[in-house]
């Protein structure tokens, strides 16, 4: 390396490689960034070298290992220029191809390319690639592009120029001011002005003025400042260079990590080319400055990362923060002005100088200037680096560039900021993200570590993770960081464990307080904010963990250890009867699980599984069909099982008003506690919705009728035909407790104009009058109105009735209907049309009747208070619909509650105690629809359960379920783990034979497929216990 | 360098090499002189901290000081193999947890501890920075990623037979 004396033969030197550079040279690229090195990239070079030796074509070819790429999840990822050829996940079986056909041939290799999810494309450039196109990759641009260990290659690029610049025509003031004038803020975390920073240093007084590069990037979750030194070290020395010139500093400190040994690597070898070459030393390129930089490592101690702490490190203490004022820029290292700047922030700052402030300005927004690079990971598809304007959603984030949630589950909360940051949930998604409005919610910004969470992250257990971090990296120095953070952490780590009590959070919230109020430094004041803000966002989840012992996420394991029988509202041992099936018992499963949901056939046939959304098979294969092998285990157990308890006798004290799936099993449980009880039903027939909403072809008579008479014979008493008006004459019978679960069985009106036509019918209504066996005729041509189960029941029956044309209106799109995915994919099979976005007007008529509907279309806006897109109409896309009958299905309304004197919410259902399902008065319990507003069966099912045991209590029992008396110790051996399967499907009526009648569309499983289904499940629940 | 790894008195030679080289050693040199003893004796006797505290000039309580704040400083004998299994966001939220559990009961030994025969070290890191390739697993220098409980039984019985 030849060492330059002067401004002017540096920038010859640039421009002779510059020229060379420009020819169209082949380069095979391959990231070597730590990431694609654990994936072996380093093996993938050794064979591009050997096989272009084996060809002769060592000496035109050059094999270049760069800095990250930023897409960690595609790695090892070879890149080859000038074409940009892009091939994510190259094997070294795959090095032979490439050479001989990319490179000798130009020909690119189809199976090699990257496709996009989304379309099926196959993409051959780079830039094409979402992941990168929709960047806007400007401090990571070199990453890709250079060899860290190459200055020529960044001088090339124009690295240094800055430099040279500010030594040859711009005074240190101006430089500030250039800084200043740009808006670059600290990319640290706090966000601290940087050009403030650099003059508060020039002006304050000392001998000597330091600079440091703070490489300690401690917080989990966080690698962009480590890509960036591994693969463009000189961009932090330039932006190190030209702060040292702006504040008057000769000497720098990088401080980086221990835990970094390439980033260690690769910087040390810029610093001795840096310094060899006369860009660092006494007198660079002649200008009369001088600056040196030393590298130092941290030692493992995540406080370091913290101003006061790493400078207390550098002069060879205990990493102990030290009071402010004065701040480091006043009395920093040895008790002298220095700068503390983050990587990130310093390579910003050549880009400024060479391209203005102006320019810089032009991007992000008002408050915060420039990109963000995040450190994307978690539960999100596409893991990696990711720079982008300041402003860019979350949704862009996630969704546009990450790929979404793998598994299509849904985005809960992503992390920001790490240990001192604060989740941002679902609402939040299409917030313009910069430094302040991320404040205003409660989180910061922080080093850019984005850490994506969905529905099975307990956002408990995250703050208690937090929490644990914080506490072992806490220097001890202070007592509300050392001894508050340890007071917090045993308070979370009891609620994770299932021993969560009354207080507990408030005193969380107490102790956060006083440890954000008085801790030190920024440790300790920032770590109460996982907690602070899963409290304020996820508050529900907390009191589950601590009145329930409930763990939504099915994460903790104290509480869950199984995560499909956690998931079961009815807590069905789900694993045992799975093991039962497999071993070929299906009456001992069918046992199991009547000792918690008496309705095994129904359910078998119309549950919505919320045990398989949970299923940890899925992380291997696909989830296991257990409503398939429930219905299987039903059909095929011996009919003449035996009851589960003797009939229960005796004075009934219980009245049940309702026989839907809450009241029958609410009656069911009690029996088997031993007390009888009495069933009003109002309707001709039990069952509630059961029998009066869910069609035939999905739920058969025949087949309702055999749970409910398995549930009667338990000793409970049947009336119907037998309306209750009036709770408190049933008390005057002498009824000591009443359970209500009347359901909510009329639909919600539209409200809009001609409402009141012919031809215009509650799709309850409906369903009701045929389950009823009295005629009902829909015209030829139905419109249904909804997107739930109702929805589609009523859509499906239509076309049984005789409809020609049955069309599906729905405000949003098919992936947000509520209706299960199953059900809504057969009725499109057979034939129903489904209009998304699109939502009614008003309804025309003729003569009293019905002739067809105004609607227009409709734009997902932003999120709502959920996180749902909130649906907008498209003004002047009105669109007509002509129709005769109109099924209306947009929700359910409780009819009727008997009895004042119950507390009741704004839209009729009663208000309840979620774990008595106890009402406002006294002895009166209510459970199902009427509390809910429209849930699923096993949900009813559980309240039933549940206000059952509340109900023993009540009079004076225990209130106990039946535990388990068969049990299975069959675990899958390694070879079934290995071996994967696709899931069973249950065989289907062909379409042809569905729609004359109401038969049955969904049939079973044979046994054969049934038992190696049930021999898929891991057995999650005996992880423990062997 | 494996000088000192086994039990019995370290060479103090080494280290008073490795002073005369940094000499003179100031306050601000603490850690790097921590550094280099623990790269050639695999951890920092008590002997060899004791020995260097009179040569320099520091005193021991503030070389102890620093060797027991900071998590890299092994007082104690450390494994031949350094097994790391993070524990940082990314790894736990992707199931690393499992993984810690499965090496630390295969290897027998708990979070920080050495086992009987000096073979191995077991820790937990709060990052490794690899995070896309969560859950993570270091194997001396060598990264591992996408861990399942599976893999990491794998690959560390065939450490074990090797060594």
């Amino acid at each position: 390396m030849k060492r330059l004396t002067s401004i002017a033969e540096f920038r010859q030197w640039q421009q002779n490689l510059k020229a060379l550079s420009v020819r169209r040279q082949k380069v095979i690229t391959v990231c070597g960034g730590t990431g694609c090195a654990a994936f072996g990239s380093a093996a993938l070079r050794e064979a591009f070298r050997q096989e272009l030796r084996r060809r002769g074509m060592e000496a035109q070819v050059p094999v270049k290992v760069t800095g990250c790429h930023g897409f960690c999840e595609k790695g090892p990822v070879v890149v080859i220029l000038p074409d940009k050829v892009f091939y994510p996940s190259v094997q070294v079986e795959d090095v032979p191809e490439i050479v001989g056909r990319t490179l000798v041939k130009g020909e690119v290799i189809e199976r090699l390319l990257y496709v996009d999810p989304a379309t099926k494309q196959r993409i051959v450039h780079d830039d094409a690639v979402p992941f990168y196109a929709k960047q806007q990759r400007l401090v990571f641009r070199l990453n890709g592009i250079l060899d860290p260990t190459s200055l020529e290659d960044y001088v090339a690029h124009d690295g240094y120029s800055a430099a040279v610049k500010v030594l040859a025509e711009m005074k240190p003031e101006a430089v500030i001011s250039e800084i200043q004038e740009a808006g670059l803020r600290g990319r640290g975390g706090a966000g601290f002005p940087t050009g403030t920073k650099w003059d508060l240093c020039r002006l304050a007084r000392g001998e000597e003025k330091y600079i440091i590069c703070n490489a300690d990037e401690g917080d989990p979750g966080a690698f962009m400042d480590r890509s960036l030194l591994e693969g463009t070290p000189h961009a932090i020395i330039e932006g190190m260079l030209i702060a040292a010139y702006a504040i008057g500093a000769r000497h720098g400190f990088i401080y980086v990590r221990a835990e970094y040994p390439l980033a260690v690597q690769n910087t040390r070898i810029a610093l001795e080319q840096a310094c060899a070459c006369g860009l660092l030393g006494p007198d660079i390129l002649g200008s009369g400055f001088a600056f040196d930089i030393e590298i130092r490592m941290g030692a493992g101690a995540f406080v370091c990362g913290e101003e006061s702490a790493l400078i207390a490190s550098l002069e060879g203490y205990r990493g102990m923060p030290r009071p402010r004022p004065p701040f480091p820029v006043q009395k920093g290292y040895r008790g002298q002005p220095t700068v503390i700047n983050n990587v990130e922030t310093l390579a910003n700052v050549p880009l400024i100088i060479l391209k203005g402030a102006d320019w810089y300005r032009a991007i992000g927004t008002e408050g915060s200037k420039g990109t963000k690079i995040f450190a994307l990971a978690g539960k999100v598809n596409n893991t990696g680096l990711v720079e982008v304007p300041m402003g860019a959603t979350l949704r862009q984030i996630v969704f546009d560039i990450g790929g979404g949630i793998p598994r299509n589950r849904r985005f809960k909360a992503a992390q920001m900021g790490g240990p001192s940051g604060g989740c941002v949930p679902a609402q939040f998604l299409d917030l313009p993200i910069d430094y302040d409005s991320v404040k205003e919610i409660g989180a910061i910004m922080g080093s850019g570590g984005l850490i994506i969470m969905d529905e099975t992250t307990c956002m408990v257990d995250m703050a208690r993770y937090f929490m644990e971090f914080v506490q072992a990296e806490s220097c001890g120095k202070c007592v509300p960081c050392r001894v508050g953070t340890r007071h917090m952490l045993d308070i979370l780590t009891r609620i994770c464990a299932g021993d969560g009590r009354e207080g507990d959070i408030e005193t969380l919230e107490q102790l956060a307080r006083d440890v954000k109020a008085s801790s030190l430094c920024g440790l300790g004041q920032t770590a109460p904010n996982p907690v602070l803000t899963t409290l304020h966002y996820f508050r529900e989840e907390y009191e589950e963990h601590i009145k329930r012992k409930y763990c939504r996420a099915a994460a903790c394991e104290a509480l869950a250890r199984a995560p499909c029988a956690h998931a079961c509202p009815a807590g069905v041992n789900v694993p045992q009867y799975l093991a039962l099936i497999a071993e070929g018992h299906p009456e001992a499963a069918v046992d199991i699980i009547r000792r918690r949901n008496p309705f095994v056939s129904v359910c078998g046939r119309v549950c919505d599984h919320p045990c398989e959304r949970r299923c940890r098979r899925a992380e291997l294969d696909e989830p296991l069909a257990i409503r398939a092998l429930k219905r299987f285990a039903a059909d095929h157990a011996d009919k003449g099982l035996p009851l589960m308890a003797p009939p229960a006798g005796g004075k009934a004290e219980v009245a049940i008003v309702g026989s839907g799936p809450a009241g029958l099993s609410c009656a069911y449980f009690l029996a088997l506690m031993g007390r009888p009880s009495v069933v009003f039903e109002g309707a001709p027939v039990p069952g509630g919705m059961l029998a009066l909403g869910i069609p035939e072809y999905r739920l058969p008579k025949s087949i309702l009728r055999q749970d409910i008479d398995f549930i009667l014979r338990h000793g409970v008493a049947l009336h119907t035909n037998s309306p209750v008006r009036d709770l408190d004459e049933l008390r005057r019978q002498g009824y000591r407790a009443i359970f209500l679960a009347t359901g909510a069985q009329k639909g919600r009106p539209l409200g809009i104009e001609g409402e009141d036509l012919d031809g215009v019918i509650d799709s309850l209504a409906f369903l009701r009058a045929r389950a009823l066996g009295h005629a009902v005729r829909p015209g030829a041509k139905v419109v249904v109105v909804g997107g739930g189960n109702a929805a589609v029941d009523a859509a499906r029956s239509a076309l049984r009735l005789g409809a020609q044309n049955v069309t599906i209106l729905y405000r949003r799109t098919r992936e947000e209907m509520p209706a299960y995915a199953e059900e809504i994919e057969e009725a499109l099979k057979e034939g129903v049309a489904l209009h998304e976005l699109a939502a009614p007007q008003r309804i025309c008529g003729r003569g009293g009747r019905v002739t067809g509907i105004k609607a227009v279309r409709m734009r997902l806006g932003t999120a709502d208070g959920t996180g749902r897109r909130r649906p907008e109409p498209i003004l002047g896309s009105e669109f007509a619909l002509p129709c005769d009958t109109v099924l209306v299905a947009i929700g359910q309304i409780p009819t009727g509650v008997p009895a004042t004197g119950l507390t009741l919410r704004k839209d009729g259902t009663v208000s309840v105690d979620l774990t008595t399902m106890a009402t406002s008065v006294p002895g009166i319990f209510a459970g199902g629809d009427v509390v809910s507003g429209g849930g699923t069966v096993i949900e009813g099912i559980a309240d039933g359960q549940r206000a059952a045991c509340a109900i023993d209590r009540y009079l004076g029992g225990r209130g106990c379920l039946p535990p388990d008396v068969t049990y299975s110790l069959r675990r899958p051996s390694e070879e079934e783990i290995e071996r994967l399967l696709p899931r069973a499907l249950e065989p289907m009526l062909p379409i042809a034979e569905r729609l004359g009648s109401f038969r049955e569309v969904v049939g079973s499983l044979s046994e054969d497929c049934a038992r190696t289904e049930a021999g898929r499940c891991l057995r999650c629940d005996l992880e423990k216990l062997l | 360098m494996n000088a000192g790894r086994d039990a019995g008195s370290p060479r103090l030679e080494l280290a008073l090499k490795i002073v005369a080289e940094m000499s003179p050693v100031k306050e601000g040199d603490i850690i790097p002189l921590l550094q280099r003893l623990q790269d050639a004796y695999g951890y920092l006797p008590r002997e060899v901290v004791l020995e260097v505290a009179a040569r320099t000039g520091l005193p021991a309580s503030r070389l102890f000081g620093v060797a027991t704040f900071y998590g890299q400083f092994y007082l104690a004998p450390h494994g031949k193999h350094t097994i790391r299994c993070c524990r940082g966001t990314a790894c736990h939220v992707r199931g690393g947890r499992k993984v810690i559990r499965a090496v630390s009961e295969l290897l027998g030994i708990r979070d920080g501890e050495t086992s009987e025969d000096l073979k191995f070290s077991f820790e937990t890191v709060a990052c490794l920075g690899a995070c896309a390739l969560s859950p993570v697993m270091v194997v001396d220098n060598r990264c591992y990623g996408k861990m399942t409980p599976q893999r990491a039984r794998q690959i560390l019985t065939g450490l074990m037979e090797r060594s």
